[in-house]
């Protein structure tokens, strides 16, 4: 793997961020974009799990959905200053992610993806039925939130911006994770958890903290959410919307945290556009994936030594 | 005592007519899960499939019956090609791409029905109305019939994997796949007939519970969750399990609904999932050391 | 090699970006109307005829020259009857393609989302098929107007039927969401208020596949009257069990209007028999505005129109108003609304009042024989429109428990 920052994300970067100067980005081409950089930067926090440490997550979703309804329930109350919905998003997001991260990674195999998406369904099925959340409708007409007094995220233009300081910071972040001692311990417990264990490693509490990690970037993420929507719905959490993720990260490509960006991006932006024409859209979407999962495991830009076949079976 | 006869039983009646159709698509999902390691995420969509098959069926021919034999047969037959095609290169791989694989095979099987059916929703008439005075209320005979059928059907099912030939070669696959090739038996074929015996199956419970709930092409996904949540409580891999946990929770949502609000019910069940996963996340009869 | 990847995902990405977004050529003199509503699942039905009652209504003034001699175009959306797509494809069409007029939803809670939409870009937005509580009362803005009679309007016209002709003792049995709660609300409010007596409430959640868990509670509580609060499959789902537990015949029913389209009636006939329901339109009322408005509708569309097909006259309004104001400035076309009045809607003439933008309409009551809704009683505009309550809580003071006497 090479160093913390190469040049190449840096010019990607540089250039989203000369994006809105071109002519033709409206503010409904902002909010488009604003939506590929979102999910493409929760894409790669989920890639952390997924790619690096082999834990498929059914339920990111919910982290995503508790990000924002935190953030709306701040705002719906008038406490708009980023400072302090972010921070408590995080708390929140943070508190639930220790929950599901202890549980969901205490066994292994399959185990994590189905209490992770069990967990995702209660928290779903909790917002979806609580009036004192909207239930179905979720949080309506939330105000923006603003940096500063005076300074509010209230035009497409300074979401933009603000979603593209957290896709750079959260990239960061999993650059400097993943290129760490602690990222090689991942990618060991992924290629085989037992030898990982027989070294030494404490193998559940580094995938707790993996699990935390990709949840509170994924929350961070969900807390921006409403800025721009306006709104927080239980919608947003549906396992569906999990699964949406992970195909994003299938589409970039699994362990390179750029593909999923990439994945995410287009998958947003692919969405808004086919369907506008056709609505057989999901069948292109499912047959994209299975057909990336049985000939192009490595998406747009994938592992290259990806593990060759083993039957996994747990028993002896 | 007219709580008990008015409210109470009937409650439990609705459990068990539900419980036993939920018993026949879990049946088939953890067959495939205990066989091939395999979460089938489409399993709703083939349950759904099932549905419409009969749908198409019964257009050409107006008979319910002849549906009931036909639309699984469609339905193993889809499910057969689909194990060949897509999931039988997936065996040597890590199950982490059969579950994102089924999970798009989901998404085509849904989105083409709803192509080729419009997404209305269709009603299927039962084969036979009226209602039988029961326990203080009329309760319909078509539910009353598909009690008889699902447990009918779910013995025959047990005598199969107990008294047949086949159904000891596919059990005897589930414990040990390769020991099994190694005694000459054709272990794919044994892959994709099962397959294609758990799409079938899921397909007649579709097709059972139609007149009941109705056909849409979103149907399968709701019905996933709670498949998934029997096959864990009863054991993944372990058939009589999975019978038990689909009355279990059948009847559990029926009678909490009469103490709780029906959006609490759902959370208590899962609820109660999570708590038999992190304690003991071999569920009822499953076997030690799948999952732990 | 990483470099060179790099370098050519960027590009790509760019690439692609850029193509995917290129503006559509734009054509002289044409102004969009945007059509948003269920074009999928359980609403679909509703959101079918919203179009057809919208593109009706263009064709039709586009062969008079088009309004302001500008021709109508009609871009239609789906909102996957939920909130948050709804509001993606408002913001689309509002700004992307720069729609003059915003028709819809279908389900209440995406129109309520879609009215910060339309608040925020000052866009005029009709609604002729949602039928919470809040949009003319604590949602209320200035763009908004309404042809479809909310809840309160409802229950307004309904309640004193059910007491006086049906019977005093009602079990209410809604859908929970916006619409549902919406409607459980009003008519508890206003059946309690005519003297009648709620036995029980209950609500359901949308798309319950089996509704047979309810019904013991219903059976327990002995009511009179089975009122139900339900729309699109959910309906059709609903009246099929209750039949087959024998207790369609067991207790007269009643419900909302948009409980079940006409299209679905026959169908479900044997059901549905005396079902009442209080309705603007029914292709089967002698009215002879009706009658002109369904002969064109079928001819064009090859089916009987429904309620949904109000939407014709969102459009008659809108238009009539843009030639008013001689503009298509929102504010100005806003005000020029207010009080108008047109002559050839689905069901006549009709005016739109100035206080909440809601069109005064009169309606029918109807009562299903052989599959047909049937008229039964008239319910003039004015006497169920209720009072104006933009900002006030129509729900202040409201409770769910069940007075028992």
């Amino acid at each position: 793997m090479s160093r913390a920052l190469t040049w190449g994300p840096l010019l990607a970067w540089a250039l989203l961020a000369v994006l809105p100067a071109l002519p033709f980005m409206s503010k409904f081409y902002l909010l488009l974009a604003f939506d590929a950089l979102l999910f493409g930067a929760i894409a790669m926090s989920l890639d952390l799990l997924m790619g690096y440490t082999g834990l498929v997550s059914f339920g990111h979703a919910a982290f995503f959905g508790l990000g924002a309804y935190a953030t709306a329930v701040l705002l719906e109350r008038g406490i708009v200053s980023l400072w302090l919905c972010l921070p408590f998003a995080a708390l929140v997001v943070g508190l639930y992610a220790l929950v599901v991260s202890y549980f969901s990674t205490a066994r292994r195999g399959i185990y994590f993806a189905l209490l992770t998406l069990i967990f995702a369904e209660v928290v779903f099925t909790f917002f979806r039925y609580t009036q004192t959340f909207g239930g179905s409708d979720g949080i309506q007409g939330v105000p923006s939130p603003r940096l500063a007094p005076g300074f509010a995220i209230d035009t497409p233009m300074r979401n933009y911006y603000l979603v593209l300081v957290y896709l750079g910071l959260a990239y960061l972040v999993c650059r400097v994770l993943v290129t760490s001692h602690f990222g090689r311990v991942l990618v060991a417990i992924r290629e085989n958890e037992d030898r990982a264990r027989f070294l030494g490693y404490n193998v559940q509490r580094y995938k707790m903290a993996v699990c935390m990690i990709s949840a509170l970037l994924t929350g961070l993420g969900g807390a921006l959410y409403p800025g721009r929507s306006a709104f927080a719905t239980p919608d947003l959490m549906l396992w569906t919307v999990s699964g949406e993720f992970i195909i994003m990260v299938m589409i970039g490509g699994l362990g390179t945290l750029a593909g999923p960006v990439i994945g995410g991006a287009f998958f947003v932006v692919l969405q808004e556009k086919v369907s506008s024409y056709v609505d057989w859209y999901f069948i292109v979407i499912g047959l994209v994936l299975v057909f990336i999962v049985l000939f192009m495991p490595k998406g747009l830009l994938g592992i290259r030594d990806l593990l060759g076949g083993r039957r996994w079976r747990a028993t002896a | 005592m007219d709580y008990v006869v008015a409210v109470l039983l009937p409650q439990l009646l609705h459990g068990l007519v539900f419980g036993a159709a939920l018993g026949l698509l879990a049946l088939g999902l953890t067959v495939i899960f205990g066989l091939l390691g395999v979460m089938n995420f489409a399993h709703g969509e083939l349950y759904m499939l099932g549905a419409y098959a009969g749908i198409a069926v019964i257009g050409l021919t107006h008979s319910f019956w002849a549906a009931l034999v036909v639309a699984p047969l469609a339905v193993g037959a889809i499910g057969a090609v689909t194990e060949v095609t897509t999931l039988r290169p997936l065996y040597r791989r890590e199950p982490l791409y059969a579950l994102i694989l089924t999970f798009g095979l989901a998404l085509v099987f849904r989105e083409g029905a709803r192509q080729i059916w419009g997404g209305d929703m269709r009603r299927i008439l039962p084969p036979f109305s009226g209602s039988t005075p029961l326990l203080g209320m009329t309760y319909p005979n078509y539910r009353l019939f598909l009690l008889a059928a699902s447990s009918v059907l779910l013995l025959a099912i047990w005598l199969f994997f107990t008294k047949t030939r086949a159904g000891i070669l596919v059990r005897a696959a589930v414990q040990d796949a390769e020991m099994l090739d190694g005694l000459g038996v054709n272990v794919p074929r044994v892959f994709t007939l099962t397959f294609a015996g758990s799409a079938a199956l899921a397909a007649l419970a579709g097709l059972l519970l139609a007149p009941i709930f109705t056909v849409y092409p979103q149907m399968g996904v709701e019905m996933i969750l709670l498949a998934f949540i029997v096959v864990i409580l009863g054991g993944m891999g372990s058939m009589g399990g999975s019978v038990v946990a689909a009355v279990v929770i059948g009847l559990a949502q029926s009678l909490l609904t009469l103490w709780m609000n029906p959006q609490r019910v759902a959370i208590a069940i899962f609820a109660l999932m999570i708590v038999v996963l992190i304690v003991r996340p071999r569920g009822f009869f499953g076997r030690e050391g799948v999952l732990e | 090699m990483k470099r060179v990847t790099w370098g050519f995902t960027v590009l790509i990405a760019i690439a692609t970006f850029v193509w995917v977004t290129a503006p559509a050529v734009s054509q002289p003199k044409v102004v969009k109307i945007g059509d948003l509503g269920s074009k999928v699942g359980v609403f679909e039905g509703y959101g079918k005829y919203q179009t057809w009652g919208i593109q009706m209504a263009v064709e039709e003034l586009n062969a008079k020259g088009g309004v302001l001699g500008h021709k109508l175009e009609v871009i239609s959306e789906d909102d996957e009857t939920k909130p948050a797509p709804a509001v993606r494809k408002a913001e689309k069409l509002i700004l992307q393609d720069d729609v003059k007029l915003l028709v819809g939803a279908v389900s209440s809670g995406a129109t309520l989302a879609v009215m910060d939409v339309t608040k925020k870009h000052k866009t005029i937005h009709w609604n002729s098929v949602s039928c919470a509580e809040f949009m003319r009362t604590t949602k209320f803005h200035k763009y908004y107007f309404s042809n479809q009679p909310d809840s309160r309007m409802q229950a307004n016209g309904l309640a004193k039927y059910i007491v006086d002709k049906m019977g005093k003792k009602v079990y209410i049995f809604y859908t929970d969401y916006a619409m549902g709660q919406s409607d459980g609300r009003q008519f508890k409010t206003a059946l309690e208020k005519l003297g009648g007596e709620v036995v029980g409430v209950a609500g359901a959640p949308l798309d319950t596949k089996d509704f047979s868990p309810w019904f013991g509670a219903i059976n327990q509580s002995n009511p009179d009257v089975l009122f139900v609060a339900f729309a699109g499959t959910d309906s059709l789902r609903l009246m099929t069990q209750l039949h087959s537990f024998g207790m369609t015949k067991k207790y007269k029913m009643a419900g909302i209007d948009c409980f079940l389209l006409q299209q679905d009636l026959p169908s479900i006939a044997e059901p549905m028999e005396g079902f009442v329901q209080l309705n603007h339109f029914s292709p089967y009322n002698p009215d002879a505005n009706m009658q002109a408005y369904n002969a064109r509708f079928k001819k064009k569309f090859g089916t009987d129109a429904n309620i949904a097909a109000g939407s014709y006259d969102a459009v008659l309004f809108w238009a009539a108003a843009v030639e008013k104001a001689k503009s298509f400035d929102s504010d100005k076309v806003a005000e020029a609304h207010e009080g108008m009045c047109v002559d050839n809607t689905h069901i006549g003439r009709q005016c739109i009042r100035k206080d909440d933008h809601q069109v005064i309409m009169d309606m029918h009551l109807y009562q299903v024989k052989g599959g047909k809704n049937l008229p039964i009683a008239r319910i003039a505009g004015n006497d169920s429109i209720g009072e104006a309550m933009v900002g006030k809580d129509p729900v202040e003071g409201f409770t769910w428990e069940i007075k028992k006497k």
